[in-house]
């Protein structure tokens, strides 16, 4: 055991991570949710963690996002240990509801993500206008969410998140709730913004076809307790039909393992 | 991006808006109307000690206006309800938040909440008459004591129908606890203590003319005493005529526009 090669430390490595978790584990009680879990996001890519219902995707997004504590592990936050006195505000967080706020204006509710922090309303209003142009939302500023469809409250959500112009932004099956034809049109919007503000995505599914269709890398999960069974480089060429050939095989290998 | 809705379109034109406002004026002005034609009928064939006609509640009315204490009165009683509103709802909100975001507090008082609803207000009018004698301090206990409990149950339920998904949100964007509370809580609760409120202030000055005629000396509820006393029934009619004409001029003149500008957000069910 301990003749371990004398090998020196590995050199830090060529590729920046944005995200790496290394031997996260996390019990709920006496029920273990997350097992030994070890996953990176190179800085600017899109991960996709997919698995079964029950495998703890949702806690792990909650570990990335510093809402839940790992019980063991380290998370890293752009190659920094996460603390307490972090500051995630470069992390961005996308629920699987929009969680917009009925009492708001859609423009109000893109300030959200905003106002923890001091910046001044005119700065405020100035980058919730940015964001929700770049989500295609010109001229609903002071519509109200019930007015809204549920694919346009979806690219509201989006834009709360970007107005804090993340570094990371994390979605837990954020468009699980909308139409086919919806979904895949949000999916080339996220592309596109991403590809504008250079962030890392990492976001949970269990949707396949969306995790192959959206990332340049796939988790795939155990379930009870959640582990990592498989991660797999995804080097389609972009953009990717679902229908292509090449993609769909891609999709039935992937659902194989799950 | 074809498939956006047309958004605000399906909110009411201006004309139709109008429109429904002249149907609903004309509808109120015509049961008036019906009530007036009715009320003289009625009081054909009563002597005047127990139904007075229109013509002479209004006359009644024009010489209580002109006697000098009409608006002393109006004003002093007007000063109770406020003032007992006003503590009920500076006291029963805080309380209501706290009990409906502790779930053990809240269990642990509610059955005190139950007791405060059954106590009559005949009962509060009494204990303030002891407590406090023939003083302002009276009639503002007991508009306070009924106004208190209905504002807290309202605030209260308000508080627990909090959403916690979006105090996750406010959370995820590392907002404060402050905060949370102003921008999550608050609005949430809005609505809870505004039909509460609106409730309260309705029975506050309801039972602040019971209060006035046992513990007073002044006020219209004292007026109303003394005029029953003296058999002055035209000078009754003409106080409930003034309070009818006030409580409606709050309601439409006051809390509707005032609802409508705070819950505009609201879906309308059409």
């Amino acid at each position: 055991m301990n003749a371990l090669p004398m090998r020196s430390v590995p050199v830090t490595p060529t590729v920046r991570h944005a995200v790496e978790l290394k031997h996260v584990s996390k019990h709920y009680g006496k029920l273990p949710v997350l097992e030994d879990i070890s996953l990176a996001a190179p800085a600017g890519s899109v991960l996709a963690i997919v698995g079964a219902s029950g495998c703890g995707k949702s806690t792990l997004l909650n570990i990335i996002a510093g809402l839940v504590q790992a019980d063991s592990g380290s998370v890293q936050i752009d190659g920094v240990a996460q603390s307490p006195a972090q500051d995630t505000r470069v992390i961005s967080y996308m629920f699987q509801e929009d969680r917009l706020l009925p009492w708001r204006t859609i423009i109000a509710n893109a300030e959200f993500g905003l106002e923890a922090g001091s910046l001044s309303a005119e700065v405020r209003r100035e980058r919730a206008l940015e964001a929700l142009k770049m989500t295609g939302l010109e001229g609903f500023e002071q519509a109200y969410p019930h007015e809204l469809s549920g694919g346009m409250r979806s690219r509201v959500a989006l834009a709360r998140s970007l107005v804090v112009k993340p570094y990371i932004l994390l979605m837990d099956e954020p468009f699980s709730k909308l139409d086919p034809q919806m979904r895949s049109q949000m999916h080339q919007e996220l592309l596109r913004i991403r590809e504008q503000l250079k962030m890392t995505v990492v976001f949970v599914t269990h949707d396949v076809e969306e995790a192959i269709v959206l990332a340049d890398r796939v988790v795939v999960l155990r379930p009870r307790p959640g582990r990592v069974r498989d991660v797999l480089p995804i080097d389609l060429a972009r953009p990717r039909d679902p229908l292509a050939a090449d993609v769909a095989e891609t999709v039935r290998h992937v659902r194989a393992l799950i | 991006m074809s498939s956006l809705p047309a958004g605000r379109s399906a909110l009411p034109r201006k004309s139709t808006r109008i429109g429904g406002l002249v149907r609903v004026t004309s509808q109120r002005l015509s049961l008036v109307v019906v009530f007036l034609v009715l009320w003289w009928l009625a009081a054909q064939r009563v002597p005047a000690f127990i139904l007075p006609g229109v013509g002479k509640t209004f006359d009644a009315l024009r010489e209580l206006i002109a006697s000098g204490t009409f608006g002393e009165d109006l004003g002093i009683t007007l000063y109770r309800v406020v003032a007992g509103f006003l503590l009920a709802a500076l006291i029963g909100t805080p309380l209501g938040i706290l009990l409906g975001s502790n779930r053990t507090l809240g269990n642990y008082f509610e059955p005190v909440l139950s007791v405060l609803n059954t106590v009559s207000a005949a009962i509060w009018a009494i204990f303030a008459l002891i407590w406090f004698g023939i003083s302002n301090g009276t009639t503002i206990f007991v508009v306070f004591m009924e106004a208190m409990p209905l504002i807290l149950t309202n605030v209260w339920q308000g508080a627990q129908s909090v959403n916690a998904e979006y105090v996750e949100l406010a959370r995820s964007f590392q907002m404060s606890r402050a905060k949370v509370m102003t921008k999550i809580y608050l609005p949430t609760v809005l609505p809870y203590f505004f039909s509460g409120a609106r409730l309260a202030f309705g029975f506050g000055w309801r039972v602040s003319l019971v209060a006035e005629t046992i513990g007073s000396s002044n006020g219209v509820g004292y007026r109303l005493r003394q005029a029953a006393d003296l058999v002055q029934t035209d000078q009754v009619f003409a106080w409930t005529l003034t309070l009818v004409f006030l409580m409606v001029l709050l309601e439409y003149g006051i809390l509707k526009p005032l609802e409508n500008h705070l819950f505009r957000w609201k879906k309308r069910v059409s």
